[in-house]
């Protein structure tokens, strides 16, 4: 069976906060460092976008897709560094904004 | 089939090929699977290797990027390995970035940049301390080394039983 879409109507979209402002936050940059997937999109793993490939966030401000981050965390090589500037990796608590939903 | 390794070789080889052309000096020779890469490195300007041209070989396992690749110089009938106090005439190299210092978010391309950077800040040109035992006894794979990053001038490897 053939499908064709002939035409769509989008009632939402999303993206993740990462916190970056329209200035800097340049869509082509907002890509994951290890796996140079858009954060939008899901780690090279999954399939499917959105809370179960969810990004994580460190304490240097670096962020990445939650299971790239946690694969080489997991390696010894990764001496549990945080791939960008390579200080000790901390998991950052989110701040919930009261502005967003 | 696809698989996590291939897919950010093929985002780094579309950049590489269309995109963001590498710079000045650097050349892709052979990339016709994601298994071997070479590339052409020239350093350009005021070096000791000026007019000289070296093939950088890279191999790739599903590793990659979470282990940096296999890197080394193209030793053959019609290449050579440039004489640097990092680099065995087998290829091998001794950077901590293909070591202990290998992250990631590192490329392809980043690694070419900092070996074209080693070759054009090198001051004398010689060998490797140890350079024939080691070659002797060297795997093949240069990842199977422990190379020990001593200081800037003087590597002493060591392999790993």
């Amino acid at each position: 069976m053939k499908v064709t879409v002939k035409r769509w109507h989008a009632i939402a979209q999303w993206q993740w906060d990462i916190g970056r402002t329209d200035e800097h936050g340049d869509a082509e940059e907002d890509v994951c460092g290890i796996c140079r997937v858009p954060f939008e999109g899901c780690c090279p793993t999954c399939k499917v976008p959105g809370d179960d490939c969810p990004l994580i966030w460190g304490e240097c401000s670096h962020v990445f897709h939650m299971h790239c981050l946690l694969k080489w965390i997991g390696t010894v090589a990764s001496k549990q560094q945080c791939p960008m500037d390579r200080r000790p990796w901390v998991t950052a608590e989110r701040k919930v904004t009261t502005n967003g939903s | 089939m696809s698989t996590v390794y291939t897919r950010r070789l093929s985002k780094e080889l579309a950049e590489i090929q269309t995109e963001t052309k590498p710079p000045i000096g650097i050349r892709l020779l052979k990339a016709d699977d994601f298994e071997t890469w070479i590339f052409e490195i020239e350093v350009l300007g005021d070096s000791l290797y000026r007019g000289e041209r070296f093939g950088l070989k890279f191999r790739f396992d599903n590793s990659y990027p979470f282990s940096a690749p296999a890197v080394q110089f193209v030793v053959d009938s019609g290449m050579k390995a440039p004489v640097h106090p990092h680099v065995y005439t087998n290829g091998h190299i001794c950077a901590s970035i293909l070591g202990d210092d290998w992250s990631p978010t590192l490329s392809v391309m980043a690694v070419c940049i900092t070996i074209q950077s080693m070759l054009a800040s090198c001051k004398r040109k010689e060998l490797p301390e140890g350079n024939d035992t080691y070659v002797r006894t060297a795997p093949d794979n240069p990842k199977k080394t422990h190379f020990v990053y001593d200081d800037d001038t003087s590597p002493f490897p060591s392999n790993r039983v």
